[in-house]
């Protein structure tokens, strides 16, 4: 009977001290951070409940602000569903980084989904390049409503939006209006985004800054009997045929024509009249290998322009690139081409009887060695060859 | 010859005779979780191994980014398309070089070939945009310029059966045209696809073609009508080429991955197999699959320049 008296009494006893130490979890910390900081319309269920150790160990940790975990991993151990859906279709980089507070306060926020304050200020915190203002502006970027275009973490459309371009359009563009605006189009107003820069632009109509010269001069220019083929675009572009008689080429559209693929005919942001940004391009078809360099533990630090190092039209190297594995990385690494392991011509590989380049050993598109090496430099890489070693 | 895929599971011998009822218990368990462990990364279990390398032994004339292989059923002969040295080779059923053929320095960026009853050579030429004929008895080059409804074809890869059947890389559509006249008889396109077809076959009178960007293989007859689309799944990164195998199995060429993956007829994953590297028996840049008629699953890598042969 005193056996169980004293195990209710040790079991209340233990009731009673776990909100206790909750409490002091939460007494402790505002003790010195100010609450008011944590507080709005909107609290973080955690915060709310006063557990602020759920994200942050109170005396030491492997991560910035005291956290547990990496960002992503704390943020993932409750909201679960989004780890799954998150990781399917286009992604949004700071959700493929796990930079969730790129976008989201994690204790207390103003708005629903805890998100910042100035969403459109976050977006344009990374999307640097954008312009914030034009002659003509669309009226939702103007008002910083990038949610009503694009979507925030992930999207079955490239460049996240949220509808495929021209049913996107349509959402406020009524159908029936547009024809008057195109008189010359020979069928119904579609391809939208290949002449209107839906941002803005300092044409009217959002009419993106740079004409194609023979769309300036009239449609007939390319639009004439024998079809729009790439044959058509290369009668002018003759510079570019070469590079399409090489091995490897981007000639892949089943209509015929894959200048289209990546050029808009009519009008462009620059004089490449390039649909989108090169990377967005490139992924557009190249997303797993956009995915494979994110999961890299160590990459090229910067591969935005990809055709700086790849020939977009064609080329007769590898992996499509400008030059041979030497060529392309010296124009950089100036110093790496001229004294490092033996490389270039006369220095081949015994098993493949291939000349030694720099991508024998590196892969800029990331390895999980450092140095982008494709193999442990300790010693797993060096013995590929260097058998007797 | 060397076993790839299954050392996991095979590669250690255990003497059961010697060892305690929990010791084989343990062992056992041990085994089983490697199996299924394997099964499930779809790595094992392929029981390929490397057999034979057609390459050229002289290191500094070896292949450069070869593209193409054809196998000559009846002469027993290999001929490779070293398309960065503008040459074919040919090397005999075990693998010896017989012949190094660059037709007077006349091919320019040769892609594909086969090699027809009458002696001839059909060879598609990217740095000419041609289609052409070799006749190696009067040893002389015929170039042409293929077109299709009135649009130029830009030749890529190259089967011959009752005609002479052409993808065209602009538009990724087959093209069947009569070898005498190079007129057109008629195409393959994939239906409901952007990019068109990258690669196809023709096995048991029938033409499969692999769809790249909705990763799909289409089974046509040879008069053009569309019979099956199968469905692959998403686990290809960058599939470049197909192969049918004896039993209907659909072998992919993963580039990027630098492995094969294989599908039973429905498109169902079967395993996957090889590897990135540069030793005997890994890929770095493969561009080509084929079976031999003897059973060889045959891989052209343009990156190692050679061409590997695995068997089962």
């Amino acid at each position: 009977m005193i056996r169980m008296a004293m195990m209710l009494l040790f079991l209340l006893a233990a009731a009673t001290m776990v909100p206790a130490v909750a409490m002091a979890d939460d007494r402790a910390c505002f003790s010195c951070h100010e609450r008011s900081g944590f507080s709005g319309r909107v609290v973080h269920e955690p915060v709310a409940g006063g557990r602020c150790g759920v994200c942050h160990n109170p005396h030491v940790a492997r991560f910035k602000g005291l956290l547990r975990q990496r960002q992503d991993t704390l943020c993932y151990s409750c909201h679960r569903r989004q780890k799954e859906t998150f990781a399917r279709g286009v992604v949004h980089e700071p959700v493929a980084d796990g930079r969730c507070t790129g976008c989201h306060t994690p204790h207390a926020g103003s708005g629903r989904g805890l998100i910042r304050k100035d969403l459109a200020g976050a977006c344009f915190a990374c999307h640097q390049d954008l312009e914030r203002k034009y002659r003509y502006t669309h009226q939702p970027y103007a008002g910083g409503q990038c949610g009503s275009c694009h979507r925030p973490h992930r999207a079955d459309n490239l460049e996240l939006l949220v509808e495929d371009g021209d049913r996107l359009c349509l959402t406020c563009h009524v159908e029936a209006d547009l024809a008057g605006g195109h008189r010359d189009f020979p069928a119904a107003p579609a391809g939208c985004l290949s002449c209107h820069n839906p941002h803005g632009s300092s044409r009217r109509a959002l009419v993106r800054d740079e004409l194609h010269q023979p769309f300036r001069r009239g449609c007939g220019a390319c639009h004439r009997p024998g079809g729009l083929t790439v044959a058509r675009c290369l009668e002018c572009h003759r510079g570019v045929q070469q590079q399409m008689l090489a091995t490897h080429s981007h000639l892949t559209r089943q209509d015929g024509n894959s200048c289209l693929n990546c050029h808009s005919p009519h009008a462009g942001d620059t004089d490449a009249l390039l649909r989108g940004p090169v990377r967005l391009l490139c992924v557009s078809c190249h997303l797993q290998t956009l995915s494979g360099y994110r999961k890299s533990a160590s990459k090229h630090p910067d591969i935005r322009e990809c055709n700086g190092c790849h020939e977009p039209h064609g080329s007769s190297h590898l992996a499509m690139l400008r030059g041979d594995g030497i060529e392309v990385c010296v124009r950089c690494h100036e110093d790496q081409g001229k004294f490092t392991h033996p490389v270039g011509p006369g220095v081949l590989d015994r098993q493949t009887g291939q000349v030694v380049t720099c991508v024998s050993c590196h892969n800029p598109m990331g390895t999980q060695y450092g140095y982008q090496l494709v193999r442990d430099g300790k010693k797993a890489l060096c013995v590929v060859c260097h058998r007797a070693y | 010859m060397m076993e790839l895929g299954s050392g996991r599971s095979r590669g250690r011998e255990v003497d059961m005779m010697n060892r305690s009822p929990l010791q084989c218990g343990l062992l056992l368990a041990v085994g089983l979780c490697l199996v299924l462990a394997g099964q499930a990364r779809g790595r094992s279990a392929s029981g390929w191994q490397w057999s034979l390398v057609l390459k050229q032994d002289k290191v500094s004339d070896a292949m450069q980014m070869p593209t193409a292989l054809f196998i000559d059923a009846g002469q027993e002969h290999y001929y490779v398309v070293d398309s960065g040295r503008n040459r074919l080779l040919s090397f005999d059923r075990k693998g010896n070089l017989l012949h190094i053929f660059n037709a007077g320095k006349g091919l320019k960026t040769p892609y594909d070939m086969v090699r027809t009853g009458n002696g001839g050579i059909w060879v598609v030429e990217k740095g000419k945009n041609s289609l052409s004929h070799i006749d190696l008895k009067a040893r002389r080059i015929t170039p042409a310029t293929l077109r299709f409804h009135g649009a130029l074809v830009y030749p890529d890869r190259l089967e011959a059966a009752d005609s002479l059947y052409v993808l065209d890389k602009a538009t990724g559509r087959i093209i069947a045209f009569d070898p005498g006249s190079l007129q057109a008889r008629t195409s393959f396109a994939c239906p409901n696809c952007a990019g068109g077809f990258v690669d196809f076959r023709i096995h048991d009178g029938m033409l499969w073609a692999l769809d790249r960007g909705d990763r799909t293989v289409c089974r046509f007859r040879l008069d053009g009508t569309l019979e099956k689309v199968i469905p692959l799944d998403n686990r290809l990164n960058f599939p470049v080429s197909l192969a049918i195998g004896p039993s209907g199995s659909i072998y992919i060429l993963d580039r990027h991955s630098r492995d094969i993956v294989v599908y039973d007829r429905t498109g169902r994953f079967r395993y996957r197999f090889l590897g990135r590297g540069i030793s005997r028996g890994r890929l770095y840049y493969p561009v080509e699959i084929r079976f031999d008629p003897w059973g060889g699953l045959c891989v052209v890598d343009e990156g190692n320049a050679r061409v590997e042969i695995f068997r089962r």
